[in-house]
C-alpha cells in the first residue's frame, strides 16, 4: 500500500495502524494508553495525527490507500497539548515518583507546554494494601493497569467504576486491594505511567534500623537486582552490576551483605529433593515450585485443587531470612531479636509475604530495586564509580543455578541439574536446557530419568498460566512464576520494563551462568556446609521445620 | 402518517417469497437509508451483514433513545408496534439470525410490556428470538458498540470502528442493528408502493404551543414547520436537539436537510425552539450537563473536558469569567468535538461551538 507520510511517499504493510508506521520511521508520537501487543483502547487521545485532514488516534486507526498522514502541525500540537493539560489538571504531583519517570511530564515537556489552565480537582483517597498503594488523585485513567491486571496476568482485581467524571479504577464494589483477590504483583504499577500506583514502601524503615547502632542488618539481593539496578543509573540494560550493588550496600552501612543465590541454591536443594521423593512414590504430579508468592497467592485464590500439587518450600529469600536468623545468629553469637533482615527483591508480592502468618516472616522489611536506588541515592553514593565488592560470608556464596532464578525458566533448569544427579547418581554432562529459556509464554520440553521420561514445563505471566493449567497433568514438573519474563520482569524493577529490557536482563543471567565454576546448587560449598552443620540432610525434620510452608484457602473475589 | 401504517406481517410474508437478496435490492432502489442521523443506505448495510461468512448473525434494535427533546421511538412504540415486530422478523429472516434483542432505554420501562406483549403475538412460531433488554439509563449507550457491549455484559463504552458490527459485531458475530424508525420503515418500504423515502419524523418542543411528533418530507420548510408549532413568543433560535448544534432564527429560511452547515447537524430531526425570552448561556449551561452527566469516562477529552465546560459556563454566568476564559472554553470545545472517541463526545460541545459563533454576544456580555 502507498502513503504519503509527511509529505514522503511511503510504501507500507496492510494491517499495520498508523503508530506501528511512525515506529518503523523513527517518528516519535507521544502514547499514554497503548500497550504493546494489546488490542488498543484509544482512550487517552495524545497520539493524534492528521488522516487525510481529520484528526485520529495513530494507535487505533489504520491507513488506506493514497492517504496523507501529517505526524506534526500547530493543529495537532494544540490538540496534544489541551488533552495532556486536561489529564495534567487531574493529575496530582507528589513525590512518590521521579519526574523523569513520569511519562504524562514526558509529554508535557516534549510539547513545549507552560501552562496549565484548568484547576486541580481533588478526586477520590488512597488505596492503602500491603504492597500496593492507589492514589486516585495521580491517576489519569489510562487504564494500563486494569488491562495488564486482566489481560496479562489473568486476575482482573481492578476495573474502571463510575461514569464520565466519576470514572476512577478500584476494585469491585471499591473494595480496598487487600480485600479482594489481587496478587500483588506489581504489574499494574509497572504499567503506570504517571506513578499513581506504587510499592508501599520500606526505606524509612530501614534508614532507621541502619541509625540504630544496637541493630546488626543484615541484607540479601535477588538474583534479578542485580541485572537491572544498572539501568537506574543510566546503564544499558542488561548490565550485570552485582559488585557495584554490593560495594554501594556496604557503603550504605550494612553489616552484612548476603546472596539470596545461596537462598536459591537451598531452595533446589529442598525441592529436588521432594521430587525425587515423588519419583518414588509415583506422584502426586505434577508437582509445582513455590518461589514466587505471587503465584502463590494467585493458587489460593483460584486453583484450590492444586493444593496436593505444590512443592512446600519457601521463597529464597525467606530460607536466607530465617537462615540468618539461626544458623548464622548461633555461628556469630548475634542474638536474633538484635537481627534485622532486609531483603532486596525486584518483587512487591514479597512485601506481602513478609507478612503472612503462615511463614512468621525472618525478614524484616523488602525494598524493590526501585527503593534501592533511591536508598543509593540518598546515601550519596556515586553508583557508577563503585569499584566491585564481594558479598559476605558465609550466606554469599552462590552458583549459577540459583542465579538463575531470576529468570523464567531458571528454576526449573536449576532444579533438573541437581533432580538428575540426585535421582541417578551420576553427573548431568549437558547442564544447559536451551529448551526452557526465553520469553515465550509457555516452554517445555523432556528427561529421562533413570528410563523415565519427565516431562516439564515453566510458565509466566498469569494468563499463560491459566492456559498451561488446563493441561496440567500432562506434565510432572512445572515451574511457574506470575511476573511476565520471571522475575527480571517483575513489579519491582526498574521503569520501564519492555518486552526487549526483559530479554537484555534475561541475556545478562545466562551470560553470568556460564561464566560461574559452579553451576549446580548441591556443588556450593556454603550449602554443603549448612547441612553438614546444621540442617543434617533436605528434607530432615529440621529441614522441614524451618524451610517449608503451606497455604491457605483464599476467596476468589 | 406513514409510520403507522400496519403491513400486518404481509411485508413478512412478501419478504419471505422474495428471498433476501431481492429484499436487500427493494430496500437499496427504494433508497430507505437510517434514520439514526448517519443516513447510510439500510440496503447496504444489511448486506454486508449478509455477506459476513458466519453461522450466527444477530439483529439489534436500537431504542436506546436518549437525546433531550427526542421522543420519536415512544412515540413509535406505543403506536405502531407490531410494525416494528416485523421489521425486526424481516431482518432476522434476511440474515438468517436466529436471535434478535431491543435495546430499550431504561426510562422506557413502561413501555417494556407492551412490547413484550407484541412480540408475543407476533413473533409466535416465526423461530426467531427476540429479548428485550434494558439500558441503564446511559445515553453512550446508543452508540452502537456501546450497546453491543452492553448486551456482552460488559460496561457499555464504545469502541472505535472498524471493525465494523455489520460484519464484527455482538460477540463478534455479524450483526444488523437499526433504530425503530428505520425498522419501522422496512416492511412499510417493501410492502407499500406508494411509500415515500422522503418522509421523516421530527420531535418537537420548546416554549411552543404544539409540541410533538410530525411527519414531514425532507425539504419542507422549517419556518414553515415553526408556524404550525405556534411558538409563544419571538423565536430566537432553533437547536437541533442537543448534538445538532443550533442556528439563529433569522438565518433559517433553508429547509432541514440543507442546514447541515459547520458544527451543525439536523441528525436525527429533532427540533427544540428557543425564544427571546430565554437565555443561550442558560441553554448551554443546561446542555452541558447533560453532556457531563452521559459522558461514559472513557476518552480525556469527554471524560476531563464536558466537565471543565460546566465550570467554564459556570464562571461566566456567575460574571467573574474573563475574555481569557472564553478563549479557553472554545479551544477546549474545538478540542472535545474534534478528539473525542466516539459520537457521543464528538456532538457534545457542537451547541457551544455554534452558539459562540452565532449569539457570542450573550457570553461577551457577561465577561469581567
Ligand atoms: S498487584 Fe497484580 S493482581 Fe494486584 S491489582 Fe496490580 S496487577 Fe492486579
Ligand atoms: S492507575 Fe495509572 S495505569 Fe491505572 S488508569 Fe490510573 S494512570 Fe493509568
Ligand atoms: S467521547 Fe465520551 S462517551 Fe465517547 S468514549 Fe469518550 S468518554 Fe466515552
Ligand atoms: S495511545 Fe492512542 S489514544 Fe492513547
Amino acid at each position: 500500500m502507498k502513503i504519503i507520510l509527511n509529505g514522503k511517499n511511503i510504501k507500507c504493510k496492510e494491517g499495520k495502524t498508523i503508530l506501528d508506521i511512525c515506529k518503523e520511521h523513527n517518528i516519535k508520537i507521544p502514547t499514554l494508553c497503548f500497550i504493546e501487543g494489546l488490542k488498543p483502547e484509544a482512550r487517552c487521545r495524545l497520539c493524534l495525527v492528521e488522516l487525510d485532514n481529520k484528526l485520529v488516534t495513530s494507535c487505533s486507526t489504520y491507513p488506506y490507500e493514497g492517504c496523507k498522514i501529517i505526524t506534526d502541525s500547530k493543529r495537532i500540537r494544540k490538540a496534544r497539548s489541551i488533552n495532556a493539560e486536561l489529564l495534567m489538571a487531574g493529575h496530582v504531583k507528589t513525590l512518590s515518583v521521579d519526574e523523569m519517570e513520569n511519562d504524562l511530564y514526558k509529554v508535557i515537556r516534549d510539547l513545549g507546554m507552560t501552562r496549565i489552565r484548568f484547576e486541580p480537582i481533588i478526586k477520590y483517597k488512597q488505596d492503602l494494601s500491603e504492597s500496593i498503594i492507589r492514589d486516585d488523585n495521580k491517576c489519569i485513567n489510562c487504564g494500563k493497569c486494569i488491562r495488564v491486571c486482566g489481560e496479562i496476568m489473568g486476575v482482573h482485581a481492578i476495573s474502571f467504576q463510575g461514569r464520565g467524571h466519576y470514572e476512577h479504577v478500584s476494585p469491585y464494589n471499591n473494595h480496598p486491594l487487600n480485600n479482594v483477590a489481587c496478587i500483588k504483583c506489581g504489574q499494574c504499577i509497572a504499567a503506570c505511567p504517571v506513578g499513581a500506583i506504587y510499592e508501599r514502601e520500606h526505606l524509612f524503615e530501614v534508614i532507621q534500623a541502619l541509625k540504630n547502632k544496637k541493630k546488626h542488618v543484615v541484607v540479601q539481593t535477588a538474583p534479578s537486582v542485580r541485572v537491572a539496578l544498572g539501568e537506574e543509573f543510566g546503564m544499558p540494560p542488561g548490565s550485570l552490576v552485582t559488585g557495584k550493588m554490593v560495594a554501594a550496600l556496604r557503603k550504605i552501612g550494612f553489616d552484612r551483605i548476603f546472596d539470596t543465590d545461596l537462598g536459591a541454591d537451598m531452595t533446589i536443594m529442598e525441592e529436588a529433593s521432594e521430587f525425587v521423593k515423588r519419583l518414588k512414590k509415583n506422584g502426586p504430579f505434577p508437582m509445582i515450585t513455590t518461589c514466587c508468592p505471587a503465584w502463590i497467592k494467585f493458587m489460593e485464590h483460584f486453583y484450590h485443587n492444586l493444593f496436593p500439587n505444590m512443592s512446600s518450600c519457601k521463597s529464597p529469600h525467606e530460607m536466607l531470612g530465617i537462615l540468618t536468623k539461626t544458623y548464622y545468629a548461633k555461628k556469630f553469637g548475634i542474638k536474633k531479636k538484635d537481627i534485622v533482615v532486609v531483603s532486596v527483591m525486584p518483587c512487591t508480592a514479597k512485601k506481602f509475604e513478609s507478612t503472612r502468618p503462615e511463614i512468621d516472616s525472618d525478614v524484616d522489611y523488602v525494598l524493590t530495586t526501585r527503593e534501592l536506588s533511591k536508598l543509593i541515592r540518598y546515601s550519596k553514593v556515586d553508583f557508577k564509580k563503585l569499584k566491585d565488592e564481594e558479598f559476605d560470608n558465609p550466606l554469599g556464596i552462590s552458583t549459577g543455578a540459583g542465579l538463575m532464578f531470576g529468570a523464567t525458566g531458571g528454576v526449573m533448569e536449576a532444579a533438573l541439574r541437581t533432580t538428575y544427579e540426585f535421582a541417578t547418581g551420576k553427573t548431568l554432562k549437558k547442564v544447559e536446557f536451551n529448551e526452557i529459556r526465553g520469553i515465550e509464554g509457555v516452554k517445555k520440553g523432556t528427561i529421562k530419568i533413570k528410563g523415565k521420561t519427565i516431562r516439564f514445563a515453566a510458565v509466566h505471566g498469569g494468563s499463560n498460566i491459566r492456559k498451561l493449567l488446563k493441561e496440567k497433568d500432562k506434565y510432572h514438573f512445572i515451574e511457574i512464576m506470575a511476573c511476565p519474563g520471571g522475575c527480571i520482569g517483575g513489579g519491582g524493577q526498574p521503569w520501564p520494563t519492555t518486552k526487549e529490557v526483559i530479554k537484555k536482563r534475561m541475556e545478562a543471567i545466562y551470560k553470568a551462568d556460564r561464566n560461574l565454576p559452579l553451576r549446580k546448587s548441591h556443588e556450593n560449598p556454603a550449602v554443603k556446609q549448612i547441612y553438614a552443620e546444621f540442617l543434617g540432610k533436605p528434607l530432615s525434620k529440621k529441614a522441614k521445620k524451618i524451610l517449608h510452608t503451606h497455604f491457605v484457602k483464599r476467596s476468589e473475589f | 402518517m406513514q409510520i403507522l401504517r400496519k403491513t400486518n406481517l404481509k411485508a413478512l410474508e412478501k419478504a419471505k417469497k422474495l428471498g433476501a437478496k431481492k429484499v436487500i435490492d427493494i430496500l437499496k432502489k427504494k433508497n430507505l437509508t437510517g434514520r439514526g442521523g448517519a443516513a447510510f443506505p439500510t440496503g447496504k448495510k444489511w448486506e454486508f451483514t449478509l455477506n459476513a461468512k458466519s453461522d450466527t448473525k444477530y439483529v439489534i434494535c436500537n431504542a436506546n433513545e436518549g437525546e433531550p427533546g427526542t421522543f420519536k421511538d415512544r412515540f413509535i412504540i406505543k403506536n405502531n408496534p407490531e410494525t416494528l415486530i416485523e421489521g425486526i422478523l424481516i431482518a432476522a429472516y434476511v440474515i438468517k439470525a436466529k436471535q434478535a434483542f431491543i435495546y430499550l432505554r431504561g426510562e422506557y420501562d413502561n413501555l417494556r410490556n407492551l412490547l413484550q406483549k407484541t412480540i408475543n403475538k407476533v413473533v409466535k412460531k416465526s423461530g426467531v428470538d427476540i429479548k428485550i433488554i434494558s439500558g441503564a439509563g446511559a445515553y453512550v449507550c446508543g452508540e452502537e458498540t456501546a450497546i453491543i457491549q452492553s448486551i456482552e455484559g460488559q460496561r457499555g463504552h464504545p469502541q472505535y470502528k472498524p471493525p465494523y458490527p455489520a460484519v464484527d459485531g455482538l460477540f463478534g458475530k455479524p450483526t444488523i442493528i437499526n433504530n425503530i424508525e428505520t425498522l419501522t420503515n422496512v416492511p412499510q418500504a417493501i410492502l407499500f408502493n406508494d411509500w415515500d423515502p422522503n418522509l421523516r419524523l421530527m420531535s418537537l418542543s420548546g416554549n411552543i404551543a404544539n409540541p410533538g411528533i410530525y411527519e414531514l418530507p425532507v425539504g419542507y420548510k422549517l419556518t414553515d414547520l415553526i408556524k404550525k408549532a405556534k411558538p409563544k413568543n419571538k423565536v430566537k433560535a432553533i437547536y437541533f436537539g442537543c448534538f445538532g448544534g443550533c442556528m439563529p432564527y433569522s438565518k433559517i429560511e433553508l429547509t432541514p436537510d440543507s442546514i447541515c452547515g459547520k458544527n451543525c447537524i439536523i441528525g436525527s430531526y429533532t427540533i427544540i425552539v428557543v425564544d427571546e425570552k430565554q437565555s443561550i448561556l442558560d441553554t448551554a449551561l443546561s446542555i452541558a450537563h447533560f453532556y457531563c452527566h452521559e459522558s461514559c469516562g472513557k476518552c480525556t477529552p469527554c471524560r476531563e473536558g464536558t466537565i471543565r465546560v460546566c465550570h467554564l459556563l459556570e464562571k461566566i454566568k456567575s460574571g467573574k469569567a474573563t475574555k481569557q476564559d472564553l478563549e479557553i472554553l472554545e479551544d477546549l470545545a474545538m478540542n472535545i468535538h474534534e478528539t473525542s472517541l466516539c459520537g457521543l463526545g464528538q456532538t457534545s460541545t457542537n451547541h457551544l461551538l455554534t452558539a459562540l459563533e452565532f449569539f457570542r454576544k450573550e457570553f461577551e456580555e457577561k465577561l469581567r
